[in-house]
Protein backbone atom coordinates (compact mmCIF):
# COMPACT_ATOMS: atom_id res chain seq x y z
CA UNK A 1 0.00 0.00 0.00
CA UNK A 2 1.41 3.54 -0.76
CA UNK A 3 2.31 5.55 2.45
CA UNK A 4 2.24 8.96 3.02
CA UNK A 5 4.92 10.75 4.59
CA UNK A 6 3.68 13.49 7.21
CA UNK A 7 6.18 16.22 8.50
CA UNK A 8 6.75 16.77 11.89
CA UNK A 9 4.56 20.40 12.13
CA UNK A 10 1.24 18.35 11.04
CA UNK A 11 2.17 15.13 13.26
CA UNK A 12 0.40 16.49 16.23
CA UNK A 13 -2.86 16.72 13.69
CA UNK A 14 -2.38 13.55 12.37
CA UNK A 15 -2.25 11.11 15.56
CA UNK A 16 1.48 11.84 16.28
CA UNK A 17 2.33 9.68 12.99
CA UNK A 18 5.24 9.96 11.11
CA UNK A 19 4.15 7.72 8.14
CA UNK A 20 0.02 6.65 7.22
CA UNK A 21 -0.70 3.72 4.83
CA UNK A 22 -3.35 4.69 2.59
CA UNK A 23 -5.08 2.73 -0.38
CA UNK A 24 -5.76 4.60 -3.37
CA UNK A 25 -4.71 4.76 -6.94
CA UNK A 26 -4.37 8.68 -7.41
CA UNK A 27 -2.62 11.21 -4.78
CA UNK A 28 -6.88 13.07 -4.44
CA UNK A 29 -7.87 9.57 -3.27
CA UNK A 30 -5.16 8.83 -0.98
CA UNK A 31 -5.41 12.03 0.42
CA UNK A 32 -8.71 11.52 1.00
CA UNK A 33 -8.62 8.41 2.64
CA UNK A 34 -5.71 10.05 5.42
CA UNK A 35 -7.87 13.16 5.84
CA UNK A 36 -11.15 10.86 6.59
CA UNK A 37 -8.94 8.87 9.50
CA UNK A 38 -7.60 12.35 10.49
CA UNK A 39 -10.31 15.12 10.08
CA UNK A 40 -7.46 17.70 11.90
CA UNK A 41 -5.86 16.85 9.14
CA UNK A 42 -7.82 17.69 6.39
CA UNK A 43 -8.21 21.61 7.19
CA UNK A 44 -4.45 22.16 7.29
CA UNK A 45 -4.25 20.78 3.53
CA UNK A 46 -7.40 21.31 1.75
CA UNK A 47 -9.60 24.54 1.24
CA UNK A 48 -12.65 22.53 0.32
CA UNK A 49 -11.44 20.09 -2.56
CA UNK A 50 -8.03 21.94 -3.36
CA UNK A 51 -5.24 22.16 -1.97
CA UNK A 52 -4.21 24.85 -0.25
CA UNK A 53 -1.54 26.94 -2.06
CA UNK A 54 1.39 26.75 0.71
CA UNK A 55 1.05 22.87 0.31
CA UNK A 56 3.18 20.92 -1.56
CA UNK A 57 2.61 17.01 -2.35
CA UNK A 58 5.33 14.90 -4.14
CA UNK A 59 4.82 11.47 -4.95
CA UNK A 60 8.35 9.96 -4.75
CA UNK A 61 10.68 12.81 -5.44
CA UNK A 62 8.53 14.66 -8.27
CA UNK A 63 6.13 17.80 -7.35
CA UNK A 64 2.31 16.52 -8.59
CA UNK A 65 1.74 20.06 -9.77
CA UNK A 66 4.13 18.76 -13.10
CA UNK A 67 2.46 15.68 -12.72
CA UNK A 68 -1.28 15.52 -13.16
CA UNK A 69 -2.14 17.42 -9.43
CA UNK A 70 -4.27 15.37 -7.55
CA UNK A 71 -5.44 13.14 -10.01
CA UNK A 72 -1.58 11.79 -10.47
CA UNK A 73 -1.28 8.01 -10.09
CA UNK A 74 0.56 6.46 -7.15
CA UNK A 75 1.59 2.88 -7.02
CA UNK A 76 1.67 0.58 -4.38
CA UNK A 77 5.45 1.28 -3.92
CA UNK A 78 5.14 4.96 -4.28
CA UNK A 79 5.66 7.76 -1.50
CA UNK A 80 3.48 10.45 -1.26
CA UNK A 81 5.27 13.55 0.51
CA UNK A 82 3.44 16.50 2.02
CA UNK A 83 6.22 19.00 2.23
CA UNK A 84 5.74 22.02 4.47
CA UNK A 85 7.20 25.40 3.77
CA UNK A 86 10.07 26.27 6.61
CA UNK A 87 10.16 29.48 7.83
CA UNK A 88 13.02 29.60 10.36
CA UNK A 89 16.38 30.41 10.50
CA UNK B 1 56.42 37.17 -2.20
CA UNK B 2 54.51 39.74 -4.03
CA UNK B 3 51.69 41.61 -2.05
CA UNK B 4 49.10 39.81 -3.76
CA UNK B 5 50.71 36.04 -3.80
CA UNK B 6 50.96 36.98 -0.27
CA UNK B 7 47.19 38.09 0.24
CA UNK B 8 46.03 34.63 -1.71
CA UNK B 9 48.38 32.70 0.45
CA UNK B 10 45.83 32.50 3.55
CA UNK B 11 43.25 31.05 0.78
CA UNK B 12 45.45 28.15 -0.44
CA UNK B 13 44.06 25.24 1.28
CA UNK B 14 40.90 25.89 -1.04
CA UNK B 15 42.84 26.84 -4.02
CA UNK B 16 44.47 23.18 -4.10
CA UNK B 17 40.77 22.36 -4.30
CA UNK B 18 41.05 21.77 -8.07
CA UNK B 19 37.48 22.67 -9.34
CA UNK B 20 38.25 26.08 -7.59
CA UNK B 21 42.35 26.64 -8.03
CA UNK B 22 43.43 30.38 -7.89
CA UNK B 23 40.91 31.46 -10.70
CA UNK B 24 38.11 30.88 -8.94
CA UNK B 25 39.46 32.59 -5.44
CA UNK B 26 40.29 35.56 -7.39
CA UNK B 27 36.99 35.06 -8.67
CA UNK B 28 35.57 35.38 -5.02
CA UNK B 29 37.80 38.22 -4.40
CA UNK B 30 36.64 40.45 -6.95
CA UNK B 31 32.52 39.18 -5.91
CA UNK B 32 30.09 41.34 -4.18
CA UNK B 33 27.15 39.72 -2.32
CA UNK B 34 24.39 40.73 0.08
CA UNK B 35 23.56 38.61 3.22
CA UNK B 36 19.90 39.23 4.30
CA UNK B 37 19.45 38.86 7.81
CA UNK B 38 22.19 38.05 10.16
CA UNK B 39 20.91 35.53 12.65
CA UNK B 40 21.38 31.63 12.74
CA UNK B 41 21.84 30.90 9.14
CA UNK B 42 23.42 34.48 8.80
CA UNK B 43 26.38 33.93 10.83
CA UNK B 44 27.34 31.24 9.78
CA UNK B 45 26.83 32.40 6.00
CA UNK B 46 28.71 35.43 6.90
CA UNK B 47 31.43 33.24 8.50
CA UNK B 48 31.88 31.04 5.44
CA UNK B 49 32.54 33.69 3.36
CA UNK B 50 34.45 35.80 5.33
CA UNK B 51 37.21 32.59 5.64
CA UNK B 52 36.57 31.99 2.03
CA UNK B 53 37.75 35.26 0.66
CA UNK B 54 34.25 36.76 -0.72
CA UNK B 55 35.54 40.44 -1.19
CA UNK B 56 32.70 42.40 -0.27
CA UNK B 57 30.09 41.61 1.99
CA UNK B 58 27.11 43.69 3.19
CA UNK B 59 25.23 42.14 6.52
CA UNK B 60 21.71 43.43 6.54
CA UNK B 61 20.11 42.66 10.14
CA UNK B 62 17.05 44.39 12.02
CA UNK B 63 17.69 43.10 15.06
CA UNK B 64 20.03 43.34 18.21
CA UNK B 65 21.68 39.86 20.18
CA UNK B 66 20.08 38.38 22.78
CA UNK B 67 21.69 35.54 25.12
CA UNK B 68 18.81 33.25 23.63
CA UNK B 69 20.46 33.61 20.14
CA UNK B 70 23.77 32.26 21.57
CA UNK B 71 22.48 29.10 20.96
CA UNK B 72 23.31 29.05 17.61
CA UNK B 73 24.61 32.76 16.22
CA UNK B 74 28.16 31.69 16.17
CA UNK B 75 29.17 34.55 15.53
CA UNK B 76 28.08 36.51 19.03
CA UNK B 77 29.13 36.04 22.17
CA UNK B 78 28.30 37.68 25.53
CA UNK B 79 29.88 40.56 25.40
CA UNK B 80 28.14 41.71 22.26
CA UNK B 81 25.03 40.98 24.43
CA UNK B 82 26.79 43.19 27.30
CA UNK B 83 27.03 45.88 24.70
CA UNK B 84 23.74 45.62 22.82
CA UNK B 85 24.87 45.46 19.89
CA UNK B 86 23.13 44.61 16.31
CA UNK B 87 23.65 42.01 14.86
CA UNK B 88 24.87 43.41 11.77
CA UNK B 89 27.72 45.42 13.75
CA UNK B 90 28.95 42.71 15.66
CA UNK B 91 29.19 39.89 12.73
CA UNK B 92 31.11 42.48 10.80
CA UNK B 93 33.49 43.07 13.68
CA UNK B 94 34.24 39.43 13.88
CA UNK B 95 34.18 39.46 9.96
CA UNK B 96 36.86 41.51 10.03
CA UNK B 97 38.79 40.15 12.82
CA UNK B 98 38.48 36.57 10.72
CA UNK B 99 39.45 38.34 7.36
CA UNK B 100 41.04 42.12 7.41
CA UNK B 101 41.61 41.89 3.70
CA UNK B 102 37.49 41.61 3.18
CA UNK B 103 35.08 44.65 2.66
CA UNK B 104 32.22 44.13 5.42
CA UNK B 105 29.14 46.89 5.21
CA UNK B 106 27.00 46.04 8.50
CA UNK B 107 23.39 47.89 7.42
CA UNK B 108 21.11 47.90 10.95
CA UNK B 109 17.44 48.13 8.95
CA UNK B 110 14.63 46.67 8.13
CA UNK B 111 14.58 45.32 4.50
CA UNK B 112 11.44 46.66 2.93
CA UNK B 113 10.38 47.43 -0.38
CA UNK B 114 11.77 50.96 0.20
CA UNK B 115 15.08 49.87 0.14
CA UNK B 116 15.67 46.43 -0.79
CA UNK B 117 16.93 47.42 -4.35
CA UNK B 118 19.44 50.11 -3.17
CA UNK B 119 20.76 47.22 -0.41
CA UNK B 120 21.26 44.50 -3.35
CA UNK B 121 21.44 45.98 -6.97
CA UNK B 122 25.34 46.25 -6.45
CA UNK B 123 25.77 42.55 -5.50
CA UNK B 124 26.24 39.44 -7.60
CA UNK B 125 24.40 37.36 -5.46
CA UNK B 126 21.69 37.65 -2.29
CA UNK B 127 21.94 35.12 0.32
CA UNK B 128 18.79 34.29 2.58
CA UNK B 129 19.70 34.57 6.04
CA UNK B 130 16.02 35.47 7.57
CA UNK B 131 13.72 34.26 9.42
CA UNK B 132 10.52 34.58 7.62
CA UNK B 133 8.62 34.70 4.35
CA UNK B 134 7.86 37.99 4.11
CA UNK B 135 11.21 38.94 3.70
CA UNK B 136 11.68 36.08 1.09
CA UNK B 137 9.08 36.76 -1.07
CA UNK B 138 10.49 40.18 -0.93
CA UNK B 139 14.00 38.78 -1.90
CA UNK B 140 11.96 36.67 -4.13
CA UNK B 141 11.01 39.59 -6.32
CA UNK B 142 13.95 41.94 -6.09
CA UNK B 143 16.06 38.67 -7.51
CA UNK B 144 13.94 37.99 -10.34
CA UNK B 145 13.29 42.39 -11.28
CA UNK B 146 17.13 42.30 -10.91
CA UNK B 147 17.83 38.55 -12.64
CA UNK B 148 19.56 38.09 -9.98
CA UNK B 149 20.49 34.96 -8.21
CA UNK B 150 19.82 34.32 -4.60
CA UNK B 151 20.26 31.01 -2.43
CA UNK B 152 16.80 30.19 0.27
CA UNK B 153 17.37 28.28 3.29
CA UNK B 154 14.95 27.83 6.19
CA UNK B 155 15.46 25.44 9.52
CA UNK B 156 13.15 24.49 12.39
CA UNK B 157 13.96 22.19 14.60
CA UNK B 158 15.99 19.52 13.42
CA UNK B 159 15.62 19.95 9.69
CA UNK B 160 15.84 22.45 7.20
CA UNK B 161 15.42 22.78 3.15
CA UNK B 162 17.52 24.95 0.36
CA UNK B 163 17.20 25.99 -2.81
CA UNK B 164 19.52 27.81 -5.08
CA UNK B 165 17.29 30.38 -7.59
CA UNK B 166 18.47 31.82 -11.14
CA UNK B 167 16.15 33.76 -12.35
CA UNK B 168 14.54 32.52 -15.63
CA UNK B 169 16.33 29.54 -15.47
CA UNK B 170 15.07 27.72 -12.12
CA UNK B 171 12.15 28.28 -10.26
CA UNK B 172 11.43 31.26 -8.27
CA UNK B 173 10.39 30.77 -4.78
CA UNK B 174 6.77 31.49 -5.61
CA UNK B 175 7.13 28.62 -7.95
CA UNK B 176 7.58 26.73 -5.10
CA UNK B 177 5.26 27.77 -2.39
CA UNK B 178 2.49 30.56 -3.66
CA UNK B 179 1.65 31.90 -0.96
CA UNK B 180 3.04 31.81 2.46
CA UNK B 181 0.94 30.00 5.58
CA UNK B 182 -0.66 32.18 7.34
CA UNK B 183 0.61 32.67 10.90
CA UNK B 184 0.22 30.49 13.47
CA UNK B 185 -0.18 27.81 10.71
CA UNK B 186 3.66 26.89 10.32
CA UNK B 187 5.90 26.41 13.24
CA UNK B 188 8.59 29.49 14.29
CA UNK B 189 11.90 28.86 15.63
CA UNK B 190 10.44 30.51 19.02
CA UNK B 191 7.20 28.09 18.94
CA UNK B 192 9.18 24.82 17.70
CA UNK B 193 12.98 25.49 18.92
CA UNK B 194 15.24 25.07 16.33
CA UNK B 195 19.07 23.05 17.30
CA UNK B 196 22.19 24.71 16.22
CA UNK B 197 23.53 22.21 14.08
CA UNK B 198 21.05 22.11 12.08
CA UNK B 199 21.11 25.74 10.95
CA UNK B 200 24.75 25.10 10.31
CA UNK B 201 24.23 22.39 7.83
CA UNK B 202 21.42 24.16 5.58
CA UNK B 203 23.65 27.45 5.64
CA UNK B 204 26.60 25.64 4.40
CA UNK B 205 25.17 24.44 1.56
CA UNK B 206 24.05 28.10 0.99
CA UNK B 207 27.74 29.07 1.36
CA UNK B 208 29.11 25.90 -0.83
CA UNK B 209 26.22 26.83 -3.32
CA UNK B 210 27.64 31.01 -3.19
CA UNK B 211 31.16 29.22 -3.58
CA UNK B 212 30.37 27.97 -6.93
CA UNK B 213 28.34 30.53 -7.89
CA UNK B 214 31.10 33.43 -7.55
CA UNK B 215 33.64 31.59 -8.91
CA UNK B 216 31.89 30.81 -12.02
CA UNK B 217 30.62 26.95 -11.10
CA UNK B 218 26.84 26.95 -12.44
CA UNK B 219 27.18 23.82 -13.95
CA UNK B 220 27.98 22.41 -10.45
CA UNK B 221 24.96 24.34 -8.64
CA UNK B 222 21.99 22.18 -6.82
CA UNK B 223 18.82 22.44 -8.91
CA UNK B 224 16.28 20.41 -6.61
CA UNK B 225 14.83 21.24 -3.33
CA UNK B 226 17.33 19.99 -0.80
CA UNK B 227 15.21 18.96 2.51
CA UNK B 228 17.51 17.20 5.43
CA UNK B 229 16.21 16.05 8.61
CA UNK B 230 19.27 15.49 11.12
CA UNK B 231 16.82 14.24 13.87
CA UNK B 232 15.22 11.24 11.84
CA UNK B 233 18.63 11.04 9.57
CA UNK B 234 16.59 11.85 6.21
CA UNK B 235 18.37 13.96 3.37
CA UNK B 236 15.83 14.63 0.17
CA UNK B 237 16.45 15.74 -2.93
CA UNK B 238 13.08 16.65 -4.63
CA UNK B 239 12.94 17.39 -8.40
CA UNK B 240 11.79 21.05 -8.47
CA UNK B 241 13.41 21.87 -12.30
CA UNK B 242 9.95 20.91 -14.06
CA UNK B 243 8.25 23.83 -12.19
CA UNK B 244 9.46 26.06 -14.17
CA UNK B 245 7.04 27.43 -16.96
CA UNK B 246 4.56 24.69 -15.39
CA UNK B 247 3.12 26.78 -12.50
CA UNK B 248 1.27 30.14 -13.35
CA UNK B 249 3.82 32.14 -10.64
CA UNK B 250 2.78 35.80 -10.40
CA UNK B 251 6.76 36.55 -9.53
CA UNK B 252 8.60 35.09 -12.39
CA UNK B 253 5.91 34.13 -14.45
CA UNK B 254 3.58 37.38 -14.53
CA UNK B 255 6.25 39.81 -13.19
CA UNK B 256 3.52 40.96 -10.61
CA UNK B 257 5.73 41.86 -7.81
CA UNK B 258 3.55 42.48 -5.11
CA UNK B 259 6.28 42.46 -2.34
CA UNK B 260 8.56 45.06 -4.28
CA UNK B 261 5.80 47.40 -5.46
CA UNK B 262 4.87 47.51 -1.57
CA UNK B 263 1.26 46.13 -1.76
CA UNK B 264 2.23 43.33 0.16
CA UNK B 265 4.01 43.00 3.40
CA UNK B 266 3.77 45.81 6.13
CA UNK B 267 6.18 47.71 7.91
CA UNK B 268 4.72 47.10 11.53
CA UNK B 269 4.65 43.94 12.37
CA UNK B 270 4.40 41.47 15.19
CA UNK B 271 7.84 39.06 15.43
CA UNK B 272 6.27 35.89 15.44
CA UNK B 273 6.09 33.93 19.13
CA UNK B 274 8.12 36.74 20.66
CA UNK B 275 5.54 38.37 22.28
CA UNK B 276 7.05 41.58 20.76
CA UNK B 277 6.33 43.91 17.70
CA UNK B 278 8.74 46.06 15.30
CA UNK B 279 6.74 49.72 14.73
CA UNK B 280 8.78 50.99 11.38
CA UNK B 281 8.46 54.90 11.41
CA UNK B 282 11.53 55.11 9.10
CA UNK B 283 12.56 59.40 9.62
CA UNK B 284 15.11 61.06 7.34
CA UNK B 285 17.33 62.36 10.25
CA UNK B 286 18.88 59.89 13.26
CA UNK B 287 17.52 60.25 16.15
CA UNK B 288 18.96 62.24 18.78
CA UNK B 289 19.36 59.33 21.74
CA UNK B 290 21.05 61.51 24.18
CA UNK B 291 18.41 63.90 24.38
CA UNK B 292 15.53 61.02 23.95
CA UNK B 293 17.62 59.67 27.21
CA UNK B 294 17.14 62.70 28.84
CA UNK B 295 13.40 62.99 27.98
CA UNK B 296 12.87 59.42 29.26
CA UNK B 297 15.10 58.99 31.90
CA UNK B 298 12.14 60.19 34.58
CA UNK B 299 10.41 56.82 33.30
CA UNK B 300 13.74 54.97 35.04
CA UNK B 301 16.98 53.68 33.72
CA UNK B 302 17.67 54.55 29.87
CA UNK B 303 20.42 52.82 28.20
CA UNK B 304 22.11 53.90 24.94
CA UNK B 305 24.85 53.08 22.38
CA UNK B 306 25.42 54.59 18.65
CA UNK B 307 23.14 51.82 17.59
CA UNK B 308 20.15 52.03 19.73
CA UNK B 309 18.55 53.60 23.12
CA UNK B 310 16.26 51.00 25.52
CA UNK B 311 14.12 51.61 28.21
CA UNK B 312 10.81 50.19 29.61
CA UNK B 313 7.66 51.80 30.55
CA UNK B 314 4.32 50.48 31.48
CA UNK B 315 5.87 46.74 31.31
CA UNK B 316 7.06 47.03 27.84
CA UNK B 317 11.05 47.17 27.36
CA UNK B 318 11.17 49.35 24.29
CA UNK B 319 14.15 49.36 21.78
CA UNK B 320 14.66 52.12 19.68
CA UNK B 321 16.65 52.42 16.25
CA UNK B 322 18.49 55.84 15.06
CA UNK B 323 16.30 55.40 11.82
CA UNK B 324 12.89 55.15 14.26
CA UNK B 325 12.01 52.07 13.88
CA UNK B 326 11.34 50.35 17.46
CA UNK B 327 10.80 46.28 18.82
CA UNK B 328 8.16 46.71 21.73
CA UNK B 329 8.23 43.91 23.81
CA UNK B 330 5.49 42.18 25.74
CA UNK B 331 2.70 42.97 23.51
CA UNK B 332 1.54 40.95 20.13
CA UNK B 333 -1.29 43.77 19.72
CA UNK B 334 0.15 46.28 16.87
CA UNK B 335 -2.68 49.08 17.63
CA UNK B 336 -0.94 49.03 20.99
CA UNK B 337 2.23 48.98 19.83
CA UNK B 338 1.54 52.47 17.70
CA UNK B 339 -0.05 54.08 20.50
CA UNK B 340 2.52 53.02 23.08
CA UNK B 341 5.01 54.26 20.16
CA UNK B 342 3.83 57.73 19.34
CA UNK B 343 3.18 57.78 23.21
CA UNK B 344 6.93 57.49 24.30
CA UNK B 345 8.59 57.63 21.35
CA UNK B 346 6.72 59.94 19.24
CA UNK B 347 4.91 60.23 15.86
Amino acid sequence: MPVVRIPTPLRPHAGGLDRIEAAGATVGEILNQVTAEHPALRERLFDGEELRRFVNVYVNNEDIRYLDDLATPVAASDEVSIIPAVAGG
Amino acid sequence: MSVESQSLDRYSRQIRFPQLGEEGQRALLRSRVALCGCGALGTVLANHLARAGVGSIRVIDRDFIETHNLQRQILFDEQDVAENLPKAEAAARKMRAINSSITVEPVVTDLDHTNILDLVSDADLILDGTDNFETRYLINDAAVKLGKPWIYGGVIGSEGQTMTILPGETPCLRCLIETAPPPGMTPTCETAGVLGPAVAVIASFEAIEAIKLLSGHREALNKDLIMVDLWDWTFRQLKIANLLGKVDCPCCGRKNFEWLDGSMGSHTTTLCGRNAVQVAARRPEPLDFADMARRLTPLGEVRHNAFMLRFAAEGHEFTVFPDGRAIIKGTNDISKARSLYAQYVGS
